[in-house]
């Protein structure tokens, strides 16, 4: 292992890490394996197990390293600049790496975790803000309006929506912050798309459909979950339609489609009576075939994703 | 042709990029091996087109463009550029975060990304922050840090996954003198095993830290060589910095003269 050349071809044996850990290795050979351990982590695990299997280490390494983090916080180095950054570059990452077995980080739990952690920034504060209001207006025109049960069939109506609007603002250049940065790497195009789109959909699909089957029912309504093979059908043809104009477009096109025909029936019958456009809609949910229908639309809305699955990578065109 | 492409990291040829009907780059041939290369030029003249181009986020207007010896222009494949993006690092003129991130949050939801190794990502991440020297600010939001830090934040990003293509697009904004002379140390570091690409308009940060100088003006190439050419241009140094500016400084001036006088005679 002397010359130090083979960084990506040796790893660190078990011997070798229990010669370290008890410090009896020689002084090169200690250099070449702490600089190995700074860029592969099984090693540095490897390493930080036969460490933290001495005590005596631990607790001497605990104590450089809150002697470290007490010396920058109380800002007594940087007059010594880049030395300064050298020795800290260096235990830094050689703390880090023996404390890693103990200190979970974020990017070392479970493969689940971390895809709900990545999908995580999906969640925008505004938009959550949004759906709360939007469950807990209905409840509160439900109970507190007394406008009873013809609540539960606006709420359907306005659900498909917010989902639509979750996609809009965890994606794509106009409102992802870090867009410039993720269009350059592997992941940046539909796979992220579609966690965040998870994600979304994880949130609000329990949110409302609660908040539904809380409302107080009508008789031949439409139950609680009436709403979620459209909103399904609706979001997947947002992103379909969005693989040719931009998530945004796609979205807002949808989003008002289904507004005009919402609204444009209801109010050519009998207009200004509130709940009423609500309750004609509920009529697209209602019934085995009405359901069929959407099921039917989100397939065809998926195997268009499908095919276009290519578009989200493609570079931008200016 | 095949002897140049097994060298260099970057081959374009005949690159030209359109901003609706204005050509933002004109036909542009360069290419660019392992090292530290400036990329020098007036505001507009062309040098963030350029760099979006060979970060795989724009897509050319025309001609070719290839990394690592694929072709990454609008008729790539989408394999062979997942390949070559994770093989880059690329800091943005501006880039925003998310409110809630820390440093090394951030830093590891890019190494995510670029679909690293997941078992390396805690380690890669400690040691891209300690580069830029931030390390004793890894846990602190991204949003208290100050504009110069947060740029750093961005190098880190950049180069958390050890890219063989590092793109930066004026990197150095921001940053006081101090931090820049250690940015300047970091990138001839990085310089000597990778193919580093830096965007600036600032002749000081090309002649402390690249190796050769691209000038770019009006989406044409003015000018190539080495620092040591382009200072050699600006004439005797005299010692002491005269009323047009350093001898690099007086070089740059010239070549971007004589590139002037040559598309005028044209």
């Amino acid at each position: 292992m002397r010359g130090g050349d083979g960084m990506t071809h040796w790893h660190v044996g078990g011997e070798l890490a229990e010669r370290y850990a008890a410090g009896s290795v020689a002084e090169t050979d200690a250099w070449s394996l702490e600089k190995h351990v700074e860029t592969c982590g099984g090693c540095a695990a490897r390493v930080s197990a036969a460490v933290r299997a001495r005590q005596e280490a631990v607790v001497l390494l605990d104590g450089v390293r809150a002697g470290v983090l007490a010396a920058v916080a109380a800002g007594e180095a940087p007059e010594s600049g880049p030395v300064r950054s050298n020795q800290v570059r260096f235990l830094a990452s050689a703390t880090g790496a023996v404390l890693n077995g103990r200190v979970r980080l974020p990017g070392s739990a479970t493969r689940a975790g971390r895809l709900l952690w990545a999908a995580g920034p999906a969640l925008r504060g505004a938009w959550l803000l949004a759906l709360v209001l939007v469950a807990v207006g209905a409840l509160a025109l439900a109970y507190g309006a007394g406008l009873g049960a013809a609540t539960r069939p606006l709420l359907l109506v306005i659900a498909p929506v917010l989902p639509l609007a979750g996609v809009v603002v965890s994606y794509g250049r106009h409102t992802d912050p870090l867009h410039e940065i993720t269009a350059a790497t592997p992941s940046g195009g539909l796979r992220l798309l579609l966690t965040r789109t998870a994600a979304v959909l994880g949130v609000s699909i329990p949110a409302l459909t609660l908040a539904g089957a809380a409302l107080p029912a009508s008789a031949a309504g439409p139950g609680p979950a009436a709403w979620l093979l459209p909103g399904l059908a609706m979001t997947l043809a947002a992103l379909a339609l969005g693989s040719y104009v931009g998530c945004r477009t796609g979205a807002s096109s949808v989003a008002v489609a289904w507004a005009a025909a919402v609204l444009l029936p209801a109010f050519a019958t009998s207009p200004l009576e509130i709940g009423k456009p609500a309750a004609e809609a509920a009529k697209y949910f209602a019934g085995p075939a009405a359901q069929g229908g959407w099921a039917a639309g989100a397939l065809v809305c998926a195997a268009l994703l499908a095919a276009r699955r290519r578009s989200f990578d493609h570079l931008e065109t200016l | 042709m095949s002897s140049t492409t097994a060298m260099s990291t970057v081959t374009v040829r005949k690159l030209t990029v359109r901003h609706r009907r204005t050509a933002v780059l004109d036909a542009v041939d360069l290419d660019f091996a392992p090292g530290v290369h400036g990329l020098l030029g007036p505001n507009g003249a062309g040098k963030t087109s350029l760099i979006r181009v060979l970060a795989t986020v724009a897509a050319p207007s025309g001609g070719q463009v290839e990394l690592f010896g694929s072709e990454v222009g609008a008729k790539s494949g989408h394999r062979s550029r997942a390949a070559v993006r994770r093989r880059l690092g690329y800091l943005p003129q501006e880039f925003g975060y998310y409110p809630g991130f820390t440093v090394r949050e951030f830093v590891a939801y890019v190494a995510w990304l670029k679909e690293m190794d997941a078992a390396a990502v805690p380690a890669a991440v400690e040691l891209a922050v300690a580069r830029v020297g931030l390390a004793d600010r890894i846990d602190a939001r991204v949003k208290t840090l100050s504009g110069g830090m947060v740029r750093r934040v961005g190098i880190a990003q950049a180069i958390v996954n050890d890219p063989d293509l590092l793109l930066l697009d004026e990197p150095t904004a921001g940053l006081d003198p101090e931090q820049r002379v250690e940015f300047r140390a970091l990138i001839r570091e990085l310089g000597s095993t990778s193919t580093v690409i830096v965007s600036t308009h600032l002749v000081e940060d090309v002649a402390a830290a690249c190796t050769d100088v691209t000038l770019i003006e009006a989406g044409r190439i003015a000018y190539r060589g080495t620092t040591q050419e382009l200072t050699a241009l600006g004439g005797e140094d005299t010692g002491a910095d005269g009323p047009d500016g350093n001898p690099i400084e007086r070089g740059y001036t010239a070549a971007l003269r004589a590139h002037r006088a040559a598309v005028a005679r044209r």
